[in-house]
């Protein structure tokens, strides 16, 4: 058997211990979630240490030697070595008596995410609150819906003129769509007590709003779970039968 | 009683039709599923479709880099969400190799995530050298910059610089071993974002928002994403924030018809099968090995799908029987 069959052959031993919860507990479950843990545990480890910390940090830190005598000599920077007693503050979180040391890395931490968090709100939202300006009556009565402009035979400015006009069922899509963001934003008005006839009805149906959203959002979760399943599937019966063990 | 005589048994009360329908073996039940969810595997089923404007916006966006160009691709998934991004990074990779577009891959999401990246290359290099094109070759074509464990910093600090932020990053130089990334010509020149002609994040974790709120108007980005995430990267779609997204397995099949039709090129009956009135004609890339996850796995989601619709039927009409007895 080639390395490739023993790996692809471990993976299918793996995949039905991990299905196997799905009849009952058992240990040969277990035995595959701590193998998984261990290995996911150990390669993050390594990955961490020689892609994150090794050459951005500790090559830097303490120079690297010509791998020819041509190449220059990497000075190291020993100023690096400030970011060590900083990272291992962190882990005065389990003393009793020193934990107020990981309150300072933890402060330089949220410092800095805080001072990011105008701009990343801006870059977020800024072009979506735009975009809710949408118009919302029709600028041509010509065609209710938008017209196959391939097939209009127009060109030029004529074409660019009837691209850029509202048609009814843009209008009709556009305040279907301000109706929503109104609705559910006032479901969300929790400062005052909202006691109009209209606000209230206005919140109930943007809860409902909102349940269609959630719906939407289950029911494309439900379909990726499916595909997740079919691809252990493929795995199985293509990957591992056909293509390893009957090699078709 | 005779000593001979059979034990008598208590007698079962028969089950209802309701109680038979709301109690279906949960073992029978996981046979079923398993059997729905291989069986179309081995068939060669087409579902009609029609591709999203996302995800036309995605082909296009990807046949507009021009050869020899240095994309940024955010690996971002691992074996985790399989199903889906394994065939979305498929496609991606297929197009920008068979265009002759350069690639810097790195990944924020997980530690696992360049790694199973790089596997899934050496998968398409196998196929390209079996039909006889050349190698998708890593230094030269592609670098692995590696994994980032703060996804907010690495992206932040590639806001404001590129170079800085894969400093020390070390990839297999051919003849050199682990060398500076950016000693390989396809970085020359490449520091800042705004160097780069495309970001495509592909991926099943929130590395999409983390790139949305810090790249946002500094380079052109596309996303390829699972189901789950779809109705949230539409809002950065519609407000113009990302150029182009496939989503799940219904953007992948869009990405695989894509590659195969094209975009506004007549089929062999003359007739166009993908149209588009925002795009020219863009060409696809028929005959050649386009179909992959999503051709085999979206017609078998249909099944599975229709079998969980079953499923929620005889349950429902199992309990309607079953509260109507009571009454």
């Amino acid at each position: 058997m080639s390395y490739d069959a023993i790996k692809v052959t471990l993976g299918v031993l793996a995949t039905v211990g991990l299905y196997s919860v799905l009849y009952k507990e058992n240990r040969f479950y277990r035995f595959f979630e701590h193998l998984f843990l261990g290995l996911a545990a150990g390669w993050t480890l390594v990955v961490i240490w020689v892609e994150n910390l090794k050459g951005p940090w500790w090559d830097l830190m303490v120079g690297v030697a010509p791998e020819k005598p041509t190449d220059p000599i990497g000075n190291g920077n020993w100023a690096l070595i400030l970011l060590l007693p900083l990272g291992l503050m962190g882990y005065m979180v389990f003393s009793k008596k020193h934990n107020w040391m990981s309150r300072i890395p933890i402060g330089i931490i949220l410092g800095l995410w805080s001072g990011q968090q105008i701009q990343i709100w801006y870059n977020t939202y800024g072009k979506q609150i735009a975009g809710t300006a949408q118009p919302i009556w029709p600028t041509t009565w010509s065609s209710l819906t938008v017209p196959d402009y391939a097939k209009s035979g127009l060109t030029g400015d004529a074409l660019a003129n009837a691209k850029s006009q509202v048609y009814l069922s843009q209008a009709v899509s556009n305040f279907l769509f301000l109706i929503t963001v109104v609705c559910v934003l006032s479901y969300f008005l929790f400062s005052f007590d909202a006691k109009t006839k209209l606000v209230r009805s206005a919140s109930s149906m943007g809860r409902y709003l909102l349940m269609i959203g959630f719906g939407a959002i289950f029911g494309s979760t439900v379909l990726m779970r499916f595909t997740l399943l079919i691809d252990r599937m493929y795995f199985i019966w293509i990957e591992w039968l056909q293509q390893t063990i009957l090699q078709r | 009683m005779a000593k001979n005589d059979p034990i008598p048994q208590p007698i079962k009360p028969s089950m209802s039709l309701a109680e038979k329908l709301t109690s279906l073996p949960k073992f029978y039940l996981y046979i079923i599923l398993i059997f729905f969810s291989s069986a179309p595997l081995f068939i060669n089923v087409t579902v009609p479709n029609k591709p999203l404007e996302s995800s036309i916006d995605l082909y296009a966006t990807l046949m507009s880099v021009k050869p020899g160009e240095t994309v940024l691709v955010a690996s971002d998934w691992t074996n985790s969400t399989r199903g889906e991004s394994w065939g979305q990074f498929n496609s991606v990779m297929r197009i920008l190799m068979r265009r002759g577009v350069n690639v810097v891959l790195y990944s924020t999401g997980d530690a696992q995530a360049p790694r199973v990246a790089q596997d899934s290359i050496a998968k398409l290099n196998k196929e390209r050298l079996a039909k006889g094109e050349p190698e998708y070759k890593r230094w030269e074509n592609f670098v692995s910059v590696g994994f980032f464990s703060s996804g907010e910093a690495a992206t932040n600090g590639m806001a404001t610089n590129v170079k800085a932020t894969f400093a020390g990053r070390k990839d297999f130089a051919p003849g050199r071993g682990l060398t500076d990334v950016y000693e390989s010509p396809i970085l020359k020149g490449r520091e800042k974002i705004e160097n780069f002609p495309l970001l495509i994040v592909i991926t099943g974790s929130k590395t999409s928002n983390i790139t949305v709120e810090r790249l946002s108007g500094k380079v052109p980005i596309a996303f390829t994403v699972t189901g789950v995430m779809g109705p949230e990267t539409g809002n950065f779609y519609q407000s113009g924030q990302i150029v182009g997204f496939a989503s799940g397995l219904k953007g992948l099949y869009d990405l695989e018809g894509l590659m195969e039709n094209g975009v506004n090129v007549p089929g062999k009956d003359g007739q166009i099968v993908i149209k588009s009135e925002k795009y020219p004609k863009i060409d696809g890339f028929p005959g050649q090995p386009n179909a992959g996850q999503g051709s085999r796995y979206y017609p078998t989601l249909h099944f599975a799908v229709a079998l969980l619709i079953l499923a929620v039927i005889i349950g429902n009409v199992g309990m309607f029987l079953a509260r109507k007895g009571a009454k």
